[in-house]
C-alpha cells in the first residue's frame, strides 16, 4: 500500500458510507424509477399550472406533505391506488 | 472532514464534509436523481440552459441529467482493479499539461447524443492513479467561476487540497520524488 493511502486511512470516516448500496439500488430499480420520475415531472407541471402547493395536494389526496415530497422527488414505488388518487386530484392521465 | 473508500483497493476515495450525512459522491448522485431538486435547479438556471444548450424544456434537461447520471454511476460502480483511473479523470483546465501537487481533476461522460454532458465529478489527484472525489456539479457555463454553484465546487477542491497538505497526507518531498521518477 502506498504511503499516501496509509496516511489517508487515518482520516477515514468512522461510519460506513451508503453510496454503493444507494447506487446499486438505483441500478437494480432503474425501470420503475424512470416511471416514478416521469410521473413526478407530470405532477409538477400540473401543480405549477394550478398553483397548487405540496400541502394542498396532500390535503386533496388525504396523505402527508412529506409523502408528496417523496413522490415529487421521483423515488417512490407508487401503487395503482396512489396513481389513481394522483390522477383524480390533479385531473391528469398517467395510466392509459 | 473525513474520507470514504470508494474502491476497496484504496485508489478512489470521496470526501465526507463536516455535518454531511454521507460523502460527496453519494450526495451528487442523490441530487442528480431527485426530480424536485433538478426542476428547481434548471428553473433557476434556465437562461444558461437556453443560451448554452438551446434547451427550453426543463423536463428534457431533467431526463438528460438522469440518463447521464446513470452512465456516470455505472462507470464508477464498474471500476475494476486494473482500470486506469487516469483515463477517467482529466485535468480540470483543459490546457494543463504540467504535473501539479494535488491537482484538480474532473470526470465526465463523452460522446452523448444531441449535446455535451453537463455533469461533472470533481476530484483531487493524490498521485498517479489515485483520486479523492470532492463533489460534482451541473456545469452549464463555459467556466466554473461564472456561477455560484460551480465556484463553490472550486472552493471545495481547494479546501480539500489544503487539508491534505496541512495534515501531511502528501508532502512536497514526496511529490518531488515522484517527479524525479518520471
Amino acid at each position: 500500500m502506498s504511503n499516501v493511502v496509509s496516511r489517508l486511512q487515518q482520516y477515514q470516516s468512522p461510519t460506513p458510507s451508503r453510496w454503493r448500496e444507494n447506487a446499486e439500488r438505483r441500478q437494480a430499480n432503474k425501470n420503475w424509477l424512470r416511471y416514478s420520475q416521469s410521473i413526478a415531472m407530470k405532477m409538477l407541471d400540473k401543480m405549477e399550472e394550478l398553483h397548487l402547493s405540496q400541502t394542498q395536494l396532500a390535503d386533496k389526496m388525504g396523505c402527508s406533505q412529506q409523502y408528496i415530497s417523496k413522490v415529487l422527488r421521483g423515488q417512490e414505488n407508487l401503487s395503482i391506488e396512489t396513481i389513481a388518487k394522483i390522477e383524480s386530484a390533479l385531473s391528469i392521465q398517467i395510466l392509459c | 472532514m473525513t474520507f470514504d473508500l470508494i474502491t476497496e483497493d484504496g485508489r478512489l476515495w470521496a470526501v465526507r464534509y463536516e455535518g454531511a450525512e454521507d460523502n460527496a459522491l453519494d450526495a451528487v448522485f442523490n441530487q442528480w436523481n431527485d426530480v424536485l431538486w433538478l426542476r428547481e435547479f434548471f428553473k433557476a438556471n434556465i437562461d444558461d440552459l437556453v443560451s448554452y444548450f438551446k434547451i427550453t424544456d426543463v423536463n428534457d434537461a431533467i431526463y438528460d441529467t438522469i440518463e447521464d447520471s446513470d452512465k456516470l454511476e455505472c462507470l464508477i460502480l464498474d471500476i475494476s482493479p486494473d482500470a486506469d483511473l487516469d483515463k477517467l479523470f482529466r485535468p480540470l483546465e483543459n490546457s494543463r499539461i504540467d504535473e501539479k501537487l494535488l491537482s484538480k481533476e474532473k470526470a465526465r461522460i463523452h460522446n452523448r447524443p444531441h449535446h455535451a454532458s453537463w455533469l461533472r465529478i470533481y476530484a483531487i489527484k493524490l498521485e498517479p492513479g489515485k483520486y479523492i472525489i470532492t463533489g460534482g456539479a451541473i456545469k452549464l457555463t463555459a467556466t466554473m467561476q461564472e456561477r455560484e454553484h460551480t465556484l463553490r465546487e472550486l472552493q471545495n477542491m481547494e479546501k480539500v487540497r489544503q487539508f491534505l497538505i496541512a495534515n501531511n497526507v502528501i508532502d512536497e518531498d514526496a511529490f518531488q520524488d515522484y517527479l524525479k521518477e518520471l
